[in-house]
């Protein structure tokens, strides 16, 4: 019996230090308010595809061994889902492009996240966890013409704090990232060149 | 104009019990274990501190007891950020006592006001709230609050000179610390009071304040803190509670 239970402790041990040696997974969640804006008088279908739904990031040690997974897409949709109804007049959320042209809208909006950095305290030397992310804007017109397509980037920070976790830095970081691109996204919005053109001719 | 200094010094008589201890190690042990407790829950208590606080006035001020005040940090230094909960503590202080005053959480004030508070986007003058209190919603979220004061907090506190060091072992008779460590700690913010009515900066207030800890460890690390931050919070929320209500 007890050498039995000896085997089951030495397993256990085993699978956690196996545990350990993996990738740390990190799903980013935060709070994301509603932004105070006066909303455009236009109908948008909102799209995201499947890459942006699933999107992750891999950080790697120096060594080359991964070390942190950081799952972001869901707090994207969960970000453009509060941002967009605040922004535009009446917004759809579509799975493709033939729900927005059956739903009549005036144009589809689709974001896409082109790259993800992290910087972490270990390797910049720095006491700040740093997360930098850039996205390609898309707005198309209800057939899937391009309207507009631009570069928006945010950028979050949070200082090394005693007894914090490095997955909880990282998340905090990616908040403040994420609620950069919001405050950037809905305020610059209808300031880049092509977009202003359409929404005059709205 | 006006200028004010003051120079405070804090310390008391429980630290020197305690350093006379320090000396003579055995009488740690002599005391016995309640003693030794009590000396560590002393040394969480004992500060060493001395701050200075400096306050420049460009405009009279008052508030109404329907009024409010908001405390922010600046979070656009690339290599710094001021901490949240030095503006909750400086928040906190403001809205006790004598005088309190009306004070709006930082974090509820960003939210409701997103995005126009977010690091990128915060008015860094007084011209820039201007501007943004020209956006109805803007000017609208600030009237439901009743803020009329803005008070910006940008600053940090940087730990330097870390020397000593204490090694800790364990063993089949027990565990125990021995070494000496010491640092010291230094906090410098700086206070912008708006007046959200005006527009314009009515004042300044910098806090500056430092303090050596220790941490000798004779068996068990006994930790003598300076409560560099807390003090500095301390002071400064004192100085605006002042400044805001005109005193």
């Amino acid at each position: 019996m007890n050498k039995h239970l000896s085997k089951i402790a030495l397993v256990s041990m085993f699978a956690l230090f196996l545990a350990n040696c993996g990738v740390n997974n990190v799903v980013i969640e935060g709070r994301f308010p509603t932004p105070n804006i006066s909303k455009m008088p236009v109908y948008v279908a909102v799209l995201y595809d499947q890459t942006l739904r699933d999107f992750s990031y891999l950080e790697y040690t120096e060594t080359g061994s991964e070390e942190f997974n950081i799952q972001s897409g869901a707090s994207h949709v969960e970000l453009f889902n509060s941002i967009t109804p605040a922004m535009f007049e009446q917004v759809i959320f579509v799975d493709t492009l033939e729900e927005a042209q059956i739903a009549g809208v005036d144009a589809i909006f689709a974001p896409a996240i082109e790259e993800f950095q992290l910087a972490l305290p270990a390797k910049t030397k720095l006491d700040v966890y740093e997360v930098w992310i850039k996205y390609n804007m898309r707005l198309l017109t209800a057939q899937g013409d391009s309207i507009a397509d631009w570069v928006l980037t945010s950028y979050g920070k949070t200082p090394t704090e005693t007894f914090q976790t490095v997955e909880g830095a990282i998340n905090d970081a990616a908040v403040v990232a994420l609620r950069d691109l919001a405050s950037s996204f809905s305020l610059s919005f209808s300031d880049v060149p092509e977009v202003r053109d359409w929404l005059d001719q709205q | 104009m006006y200028l004010k200094s003051e120079i405070g010094w804090t310390s008391n008589k429980a630290e020197n019990q305690l350093r006379e201890s320090k000396m003579n190690p055995n009488l740690i042990f002599k005391e016995g274990r309640f003693k030794i407790l009590l000396l560590m829950a002393l040394s969480f208590v004992v500060s060493c501190t001395s701050t200075t606080v400096d306050e420049f006035r460009q405009g009279e001020t008052g508030i109404s007891g329907d009024e409010t005040v908001v405390v922010l940090g600046r979070r656009q230094a690339s290599d710094y950020e001021t901490r949240s909960e030095f503006i909750e503590c400086v928040g906190d202080k403001m809205a006790r006592g004598d005088n309190a005053l009306n004070i709006i959480p930082e974090q509820e004030f960003i939210d409701a006001m997103f995005p126009w508070f977010e690091p990128r986007t915060a008015p860094l003058r007084t011209q820039d709230l201007a501007k943004l209190m020209s956006e109805d919603v803007v000017a609208d979220k600030m009237g439901e609050f009743g803020i009329r004061y803005i008070v910006w907090v940008d600053g940090f506190t940087e730990t330097s000179g870390r020397t000593g060091s204490i090694s800790c072992t364990v063993g089949p008779g027990g565990a125990g610390c021995f070494g000496f460590g010491t640092w010291e700690d230094d906090s410098n913010f700086d206070a912008r009071i708006w007046d959200v009515g005006s527009f314009t900066n009515v004042g300044t207030i910098n806090t500056d304040a430092s303090g050596q800890s220790y941490l000798p460890a004779l068996v068990i690390p006994i930790p003598l803190i300076a409560r560099v931050e807390a003090n500095a919070c301390s002071r400064l929320a004192d100085q605006l509670k002042g400044f805001v209500n005109g005193s």
